[in-house]
């Protein structure tokens, strides 16, 4: 392999790369308690003399994992006002944009041999906007099913119109959880990707999100969001 | 009755004692979900308030909800329906039937306008000029409308009058709905429930009788004192459920032992009533304690969300959600190790692609 001369780009605050890992451990442990809640597995207990409360403490990780969640949030959405490196909002109000997503699809589709260089490439911005927006998701559809316990609590006040909206509190646990396969799904993508990049690449994909630097070869097309052109 | 009478004046015309009128008023403030201090404006009201004017529809329905009113005990539906209510017009309790009845209606709607209350059990059929339903010979449509334009205020009894009832059930033939939309701007209090709760009825119509307006509603319009928890957390067997001992078939160990019946698709978690801590018949008993799973029968369109034996996941529209959701997972799993394979043989193309430039160059140096 020849040299090449790259360049360090300090992309993600903190609050970003602490809110990412935090929210991987959440997501994971939301997942697994949320499938033992809605089918609880029968050996769990068998005997009313010696139980351990166990449907009670799996849902209390399920509740505690989903506050832990929320309130890393604040720490992420501190991070994208301090920082503009953490800003992966998709910028569909820019034309360019629009160009630039589709020749990324067809590098994916492997119709072109390589895309131009990005920090956080477009069609990577369009699906963590999807992340949210399901996330967005199974926060309204949680919090519509956990509050409604006391309806005259202000979570109840704020939350239930989410089933009544749905059709009834049913169909609301039926939605969080079709929810959360689709973001599993999108892990398995998510996860994918980075070390698909990092292999085709080696621009530090994977690495950026502990490290909060890419190191890339090329000078990336948004570099101009990250810092003014001189 | 040119004097309207009060509850009082009903007990003095029939010689009750004094004493009896008050026990009547405790037990009434009891029924009513309110909390002890609130006996005085009971006894208040009860005396001065006259006997509010009560018309009682039925539309499309079974009626199943006299059934249920008629087995309430405290009060006794006699006395709510003889000394608590004016009680002028009811389908299936009154004596009087064909034209003079009707007419005796025409009359307490000019006579009452504007004062009485209107309580409707049964779903609107809108369907073809609304002819799946007719009462008196007419749609049931035409008079629910006719009757609330001049009502004080409406109860919606039962889930045909909240949302429609089984009849609306998919396909919907009869195109049968809620009362909501047909009374207009009328303040509307929904009682659902497949029949709702004996005690729930009374004391609805009561707090409306008694204190000249509506009970504290929650966002679905339910009066939150009967509706305000769901069954799951007032369950008896909810420390089952949280200790994870569920019962797996209507006849094994669990089952018999009384144990949690989530896993056989009790609806509990997801249903707002009182029949967990009022339970029916006296507090006799509710569905769960009999053994059954609760089917959630005062949800609106409980009716679609059949089979009833089954939660998340294996319940849905497109069958178990956990196989779709490991399905798709395994598809994508499968999809990103072929997308995989083949970039890596993109990647090799381009870097003899590179190498053959760069050899170029090299040559035309």
């Amino acid at each position: 392999m020849k040299e090449v001369p790259r360049r360090i780009y300090y992309l993600f605050s903190p609050f970003l790369r602490i809110f990412h890992w935090v929210m991987v451990a959440c997501i994971l442990t939301l997942f697994v308690t949320g499938l033992f809640i809605t089918k609880p597995v029968g050996l769990l207990a068998t005997d009313p003399t010696s139980t351990m409360l166990t449907m009670d403490m799996i849902r209390s990780i399920h509740f505690l994992a989903a506050f832990i969640f929320c309130a890393v949030f604040i720490l992420r959405i501190y991070g994208f006002i301090v920082n503009k490196g953490d800003r992966l909002f998709p910028r569909v109000w820019e034309g360019h944009f629009y160009s630039e997503t589709i020749e990324v699809a067809l590098h994916y589709m492997l119709l072109k041999p390589s895309h131009a260089p990005f920090l956080r490439n477009p069609l990577a911005r369009m699906s963590y906007a999807g992340l949210y927006a399901m996330v967005f998701v199974e926060i309204l559809t949680g919090f519509a099913m956990y509050f409604p316990t006391n309806m005259n609590s202000i979570g109840g006040t704020i939350f239930s119109w989410v089933n009544i909206a749905l059709g009834g509190e049913f169909m609301t646990h039926l939605v969080h959880h079709y929810v959360a396969w689709f973001i599993i799904v999108f892990v398995i993508g998510h996860v994918y990707m980075v070390v698909r990049a990092d292999f085709m690449e080696g621009e530090g994909e994977a690495s950026s999100m502990i490290s909060g630097i890419k190191i890339l070869e090329h000078v990336p097309k948004d570099v101009n969001e990250i810092e003014s052109r001189e | 009755m040119d004097k309207r009478e009060s509850m009082w004046d009903v007990y003095l015309r029939k010689g009750i004692s004094r004493r009896s009128f008050l026990k009547g008023c405790a037990a009434l403030t009891a029924m009513m979900g309110l909390s002890t201090d609130m006996l005085s404006e009971v006894v208040e009201a009860a005396e001065a308030k006259p006997l509010p004017v009560v018309i009682w529809l039925h539309g499309h329905e079974c009626t199943g909800c006299d059934e249920s009113f008629l087995r309430s005990a405290s009060p006794l539906a006699s006395d709510v329906v003889l000394n608590n209510i004016d009680l002028e017009y009811s389908h299936v309790l009154s004596a009087g039937s064909g034209e003079p009845f009707e007419a005796h209606l025409e009359e307490t709607i000019q006579k009452y306008a504007g004062q009485y209350i209107l309580a409707v059990e049964g779903a609107v059929s809108t369907k073809d000029n609304g002819i799946y339903c007719m009462t008196g010979g007419k749609p049931f449509v035409q008079t629910l409308q006719r009757v609330a334009k001049g009502a004080a205020a409406v109860i919606a009894y039962g889930t045909c009058a909240t949302s429609g009832g089984i009849q609306a059930a998919n396909p919907n033939p009869t195109g049968s709905s809620g009362i909501s939309h047909f009374i207009g701007d009328k303040p509307l209090v929904n009682v659902p429930g497949c029949p709702p709760i004996p005690e729930v009825m009374t004391g609805v119509i009561m707090h409306v009788a008694l204190f000249g307006k509506l009970p504290p509603l929650d966002g679905d319009g339910r009066p939150k004192q009967f509706y305000g928890n769901r069954i799951h957390d007032t369950c008896y067997r909810r420390p089952f459920f949280d200790a994870g001992l569920f019962a797996e078939s209507y006849d094994d160990k669990g089952s018999k032992a009384g144990w949690c019946l989530y896993k056989l698709g009790c609806r509990g978690p997801e249903t707002y009533n009182s029949c967990g801590n009022m339970r029916w018949y006296q507090g006799m008993s509710y569905p769960i304690q009999s053994g059954a799973p609760c089917i959630g029968c005062s949800n609106a369109h409980f009716w679609d969300e059949a089979p009833f034996s089954k939660r998340l996941p294996e319940y849905g529209p497109l069958g178990d959600i956990d196989k779709i959701g490991a399905g798709l997972a395994v598809a994508t799993g499968v999809g990103v190790v072929a997308h995989g394979a083949l970039s890596t043989i993109q990647k090799k193309k381009r870097q003899e692609a590179e190498q053959a430039e760069h050899d170029e160059k090299q040559v035309k140096k």
